[in-house]
């Protein structure tokens, strides 16, 4: 009897002693946990912070808003066209979408579920072409979309400032990974299926359309996705392939800059036209985490 | 007409389409779903490409309605390398009398700290996110929002965060020594100042390649060591660290890939005067019309891209072999 409670009092002294490098290791990991919250979020706790703090406040402001204006997300539509920029912008960001996500499933189901020769080669050139920074596509297209390309005699289209000088690089910028991250979904669908329609009667385009495609539902909104953050997010081709007016289809990258150059001191404005122009992309996070973790993780696999 | 009708008349049009697709073998099916892709990628994509390289091997022609000069081979290449058109480059960070140079150098910096942070932060990142905690969604949510920040955006919070007259972290740093009074316009605080911005926004991504490599080990493992009496330290090192290290490697390759291009962040929170990445080299000799000047350097940043693909590419089959 006496000999089983000393037992047990080892055991929890032994437990114990286990549990507490266990207990270590977890607050470490809250402080850890913590730390990446703050550093992530912070900046957007601030930028509120520096938009509904009153203009004359603004200077020396510290971590806390020296006062509170929200009048201020009302005029900086006032000052600037931003819902303008920001419409362009979703516009633009659809556009591409669609365009890009039609071409990559076409040519995902091929590299994906069909086997002919010539397939990786023709797989590492669309892989090499995406590793080239817009850079080196810049001065071609731009001679492209001002009409300064002649092919047997007809000049290329002035597309500058439109819709399509920003549409076409966007595709070509990020067309490759929609095609990747659709190639690994293709590949996963079971063969039995497209065979069973094949068997049925179906026609080869009759299974592609009523098989493979609405089971490749989930991949295409995970490319869409993608592909949409991306176009929005995109700098170089946004700032270079129009002349930054509104109207001339010009994407947020002006809308936001405009702040900077135009009305120099209104850092406030600064910060709330940034905060309105981030709630499209951060809708899409909050909605579609799943299909942006995923389709990241198998764009990066498949290349 | 109907629906049955409609859909036979539908077929009667198109069955010498149809029965053509039938009939070929799956060869000539790819390339034929191949072709939309192919016109496209190859109007804006590859003929691009090529006509950037061609331009590269042309001289700038500055006072010609042409828009490049003859053909002068790698001409371009050399004097570039060489210092010899620096004077057509704009403006230097370390060294005024050299900017090319310069501009590789504040690329091949911005590009080797900011990787090595993300790396290490992403990391830490992904080590959270692996384990089951009330709240991952959200955690998760928060982490990842960086990333579908707009580099305009993420550009203007740094600009903003460390303006003088507001940013609250322009004063203590210059007090203490770290910065000079006007951070934004001096290269050196400026490049630290982008190479943060960058590890804001980017270090999310390193965090969800690596989570996917976390996920993927077989959690047996861990339960042998832990019999065997390893410590959480030891587990790390001996299991995470050698079968999560191809996914780093991955994942240290795309964030390189993207470095290398840096422009937007520069010329958001700076300017390219400030900190002349080698692609504010391209934008500023291309503004200027010196074409063949800046289609060379375009292609100078394609190749050190691809040398550092295949010094990835290298090791990750070293890592296979192993």
């Amino acid at each position: 009897m006496e000999e089983n409670t000393t037992n047990s009092r080892v055991n929890v002294y032994v437990q114990k002693a286990i549990r507490r490098p266990g207990s270590v290791y977890k607050t470490a990991f809250y402080i850890a946990t913590f730390g990446f919250l703050v550093s992530t979020l912070f900046p957007f706790y601030w930028l509120t912070a520096l938009a509904v703090t009153p203009q004359d406040q603004i200077y020396g402001l510290g971590l806390l808003p020296n006062g509170f204006n929200p009048g201020v997300f009302i005029e900086i539509f006032q000052q600037a066209p931003l819902h303008r920029f920001i419409f362009n912008s979703i516009v633009l960001s659809l556009a591409t979408t669609i365009f890009v996500i039609l071409l990559a499933s076409i040519t995902g189901y091929v590299f994906g579920r069909l086997d002919f020769p010539g397939k990786v080669p023709i797989m590492l050139f669309v892989l090499a072409i995406s590793y080239f920074p817009p850079a080196s596509f810049l001065i071609p297209l731009f001679e492209l979309f001002t009409g300064n390309v002649s092919i047997l005699g007809l000049s290329s289209p002035d597309l500058f400032n439109t819709p399509g000088s920003l549409i076409l690089p966007f595709s070509a910028l990020f067309m490759p990974l929609s095609i990747f991250i659709l190639t690994t979904f293709y590949s996963q669908i079971p063969d039995g299926l497209e065979d069973a329609a094949r068997v049925e009667g179906s026609t080869r385009l009759g299974a592609l359309f009523r098989v493979i495609i609405p089971l490749s539902a989930p991949g295409v909104v995970t490319a869409g996705v993608l592909t949409f953050i991306y176009t929005y997010n995109e700098f170089f081709f946004s700032y270079l392939m129009n002349n930054g007016q509104p109207e001339n289809w010009a994407p947020i990258v002006h809308g936001i800059l405009n702040y900077q150059t135009q009305y120099e001191q209104l850092y406030n404005y600064m910060a709330a036209a940034s905060l309105v122009a981030v709630i499209p992309v951060a809708i899409l996070v909050v909605l579609a985490q799943e299909q942006i973790i995923s389709g990241l993780t198998s764009g990066a696999l498949k290349e | 007409m109907s629906k049955e009708q409609n859909q036979r008349h539908w077929l009667a049009v198109h069955r010498p389409v149809l029965n053509y697709i039938e009939r070929l073998n799956e060869t000539q099916f790819a390339y034929l779903l191949l072709i939309p892709s192919a016109l496209v990628l190859g109007l804006i994509a590859i003929w691009p490409l090529i006509r950037t390289f061609e331009m590269s091997l042309h001289a700038d022609a500055l006072l010609s309605p042409d828009i490049i000069g003859e053909f002068v081979g790698l001409q371009n290449y050399i004097e570039v390398i060489t210092g010899q058109r620096d004077s057509q480059m704009g403006s230097a960070f370390f060294d005024p009398s050299n900017p090319f140079q310069s501009a590789l150098l504040v690329t091949f910096i911005f590009t080797i700290v900011s990787v090595f942070f993300e790396t290490i932060i992403g990391f830490g990142q992904a080590l959270v996110l692996d384990k089951e905690f009330k709240g991952r969604r959200w955690a998760r949510v928060a982490i990842i929002m960086p990333l579908a920040i707009p580099i305009v955006i993420q550009g203007m919070i740094f600009f903003l965060m460390f303006q003088p007259n507001i940013g609250f972290l322009a004063a203590p740093l210059q007090e203490l020594g770290l910065f000079s009074a006007a951070p934004l316009s001096q290269s050196l605080d400026a490049t630290v100042i982008i190479i943060v911005a960058d590890i804001w926004k980017t270090s999310a991504f390193m965090a969800l390649l690596i989570l996917a490599g976390l996920q993927s080990i077989d959690r047996n493992l861990y339960n042998v060591a832990k019999v065997a009496g390893a410590t959480p330290w030891q587990r790390f090192k001996r299991i995470t660290l050698p079968l999560v290290l191809p996914m780093v490697l991955i994942a240290m390759l795309f964030r390189t890939i993207q470095a290398l291009r840096v422009y937007g962040l520069i010329e958001t929170v700076a300017s390219c005067n400030t900190i002349p990445s080698l692609s504010c080299m391209v934008v500023s000799t291309f503004s200027n019309g010196l074409y063949g000047t800046s289609a060379t350097v375009a292609f100078i940043i394609a190749a050190i891209i691809a040398i550092a693909v295949s010094g990835y590419i290298w090791r990750l089959g070293e890592e296979a072999v192993v």
